[in-house]
């Protein structure tokens, strides 16, 4: 009888796996070849080339001793974060206001999530004729008297201040954390907020002490998402960076289409470095959110 | 007292006037842009610094039957036709191989527990955190050695990549919401395993797959970066041809045309999915 029931139990848990086989053979096969191979490589193996010094630091240390490595590094985390943020402030404003009753409603849900549903070079196209020296802002300030040379205005794109791919960024992630923060707070209700209205609580002591973190969780895995792909993304820096020093993507992508063909190696070394930067940033700020989470005794 | 009326206000149910106005701001900041966008795609002549073009299409129409960007987008020239039909075979064939494979893991994950389902989910939320340029050009060099680097097949399967968290997160969040009574029920009642299959849970999984394909397919027509890297300028989607008109950092009337046409299939998708996407399915934390 016992035999039995653990023979069965064996077959079913044989069945689970079996069933969850599939996606993992996808992704560890593409997740796994793809970090090994990048390290590899990245460690001077490349016999395709006719390279194989493995394993070997040089390309590493080319690449971390040359000082425009820590400018791209230096704009490439300035660009993340920056986007991050300000998509972070006006996503939550955003989803606090969202969960209020106010007429047409249900046309704003569709509204606020379009930018989710078009590519980001959409949300490059609209900057380049919004903020470039031709665009809309440079006819406007000139309707209004300020300028009267496209040259005279302020340049927004192509400068290291990155205001037009930080733009472009908040206007596609605005909407996502909006929508994350907004399904965490229907999620809760309102009822610990009317909890502490009751007792006293003021509309400030109400957000810091019970919303926030309450959408705590929604902030977090929305900001990973968002700042993960901020740090490597291509096409905005690509378009609206400043040129040299470029973003470590586009770094990257440089030392691969350059006839030189060693410097492959280099431009994988670069790849190591963002997936490991990024490696690092995204599980220390687990680790501190873990923290939090256990010292206001949620898990 | 006065303690009280306020918090009556901080838990009003409308609209604080800051509120209503920061809505509006934000409806502008979304959908400003593709105003000018617009005007852009129906100018004959717009020079700086007029507001409004100087000469409108309407008033050339002799000289083209259709506005000038319009006429050049829909000719064969612009690969936008091109570019539309791979877009939308490519992320037809992805949807159905993630559909296939994720299924039956996100039943397994609605339903069973077992030892480390924490860290497998967060394995499956990885392709989210991990930076795609990093993912990207080392599965090229990959791709380049075993020959299919510009190929279909090389693209789809980098698209699977970023579609399948999104995929199983929506399929979890299907199967905890039907729950094990139904399908009891009906074996009770005698219902073969095919029958309960067939006559119970697909019926009752259909909007939610549905949904969830819908979504995944508009994550991989919205792809880029994977697409441009794999597809080695031999595969145009939209988001790649559309990449290749503006890289220059100028935006003539065609350019405009095309970014129109790539809004299309996401404004589609956005009046059909709506109502379908669960909230919740990305309410779901990393963290725990």
């Amino acid at each position: 009888m016992k035999t039995t029931e653990l023979a069965r139990h064996k077959r079913e848990r044989l069945l689970m796996w079996f069933q969850l086989l599939p996606v993992m053979t996808v992704l560890t096969v593409l997740f796994g070849g793809a970090l090994l191979l990048g390290i590899m490589q990245s460690l001077g193996f490349a016999p395709w080339f006719g390279v194989n010094t493995f394993p070997d630091s040089t390309y590493f240390r080319a690449l971390w001793g040359s000082s425009s490595f820590w400018q791209s590094l230096w704009l490439t985390l300035y660009y993340a974060i920056a986007a991050t943020v300000i998509s972070l402030v006006l996503g939550i404003l955003l989803a606090m206001a969202m969960v209020r009753t106010f007429p047409s409603k249900t046309l704003y849900k569709y509204l606020y999530k379009l930018p989710l549903m078009i590519p980001y070079t959409v949300g490059i196209a609209l900057a380049v004729i919004m903020l470039g020296n031709g665009g809309m802002l440079s006819r406007l300030m000139a309707f209004g008297g300020f300028i009267d040379d496209p040259a005279q205005f302020p340049q927004i794109l192509k400068t290291h201040m990155g205001w037009g791919i930080i733009a472009v960024y908040v206007w596609k992630q605005t909407p996502f954390v909006a929508l994350t923060i907004y399904a965490v707070l229907l999620g809760v209700g309102r009822e610990t907020e009317e909890a502490a209205a009751i007792l006293g609580a003021s509309k400030r002591q109400i957000f810091f002490q019970v919303t926030f973190p309450q959408i705590m969780p929604g902030i977090v895995s929305s900001t990973l998402i968002i700042f993960a792909f901020n740090i490597g993304a291509f096409e905005a820096p690509f378009i609206l960076g400043g040129g040299f020093p470029d973003t470590l993507p586009v770094v990257a992508w440089r030392f691969f289409n350059d006839a030189d063909y060693t410097l492959q190696l280099q431009g994988m070394a670069t790849v190591v470095s963002i997936a490991l930067i990024a490696g690092v940033i995204l599980y220390t700020y687990l680790a501190i959110y873990r923290r939090y989470e256990r010292r206001i005794g949620r898990h | 007292m006065a303690n009280r009326k306020s918090s009556t206000i901080a838990l009003s149910d409308r609209l604080s006037p800051f509120q209503k106005i920061y809505l509006w701001l934000i409806a502008g900041f979304i959908l400003g842009p593709f105003i000018p966008l617009i005007i852009q795609s129906f100018a004959f002549r717009w020079a700086w610094p007029d507001l409004l073009p100087g000469t409108w299409w309407l008033e050339q129409r002799e000289k083209s039957i259709l506005p000038l960007a319009w006429d050049y987008v829909i000719s064969p020239y612009s690969q936008v036709w091109e570019a539309t039909l791979n877009t939308v075979f490519i992320g037809s064939v992805v949807t159905a191989i993630c559909l296939v494979i994720c299924l039956p893991a996100a039943r397994v994950l609605a339903r069973e527990n077992f030892r480390g389902k924490p860290a497998f989910e967060f394995f499956l939320s990885m392709p989210l955190i991990v930076p795609e340029a990093a993912i990207g050009i080392a599965l090229l060099m990959i791709f380049i050695q075993i020959g299919l680097a510009g190929s279909y097949f090389g693209i789809i399967i980098v698209h699977l990549i970023p579609t399948i968290p999104y995929m199983i997160r929506m399929l979890t969040a299907v199967y905890q919401g039907l729950g094990k009574d139904f399908e009891e029920q009906a074996m009770i009642l005698g219902a073969s395993r095919w029958q309960v299959m067939r006559m119970v849970t697909l019926p009752m999984l259909l909007p939610g797959v549905v949904a969830g394909a819908l979504f995944t397919f508009l994550v991989s027509t919205n792809i880029f970066l994977l697409t441009f890297f794999m597809g080695q300028g031999k595969i145009v989607t939209l988001p790649t041809l559309l990449f290749s008109k503006i890289a220059g950092g100028t935006l003539d009337a065609s350019a405009a045309g095309i970014t129109l046409v790539v809004t299309i299939p996401g404004i589609i998708l956005l009046l059909i999915t709506e109502r379908f996407i669960k909230e919740e399915a990305f309410g779901k934390g990393f963290g725990n």
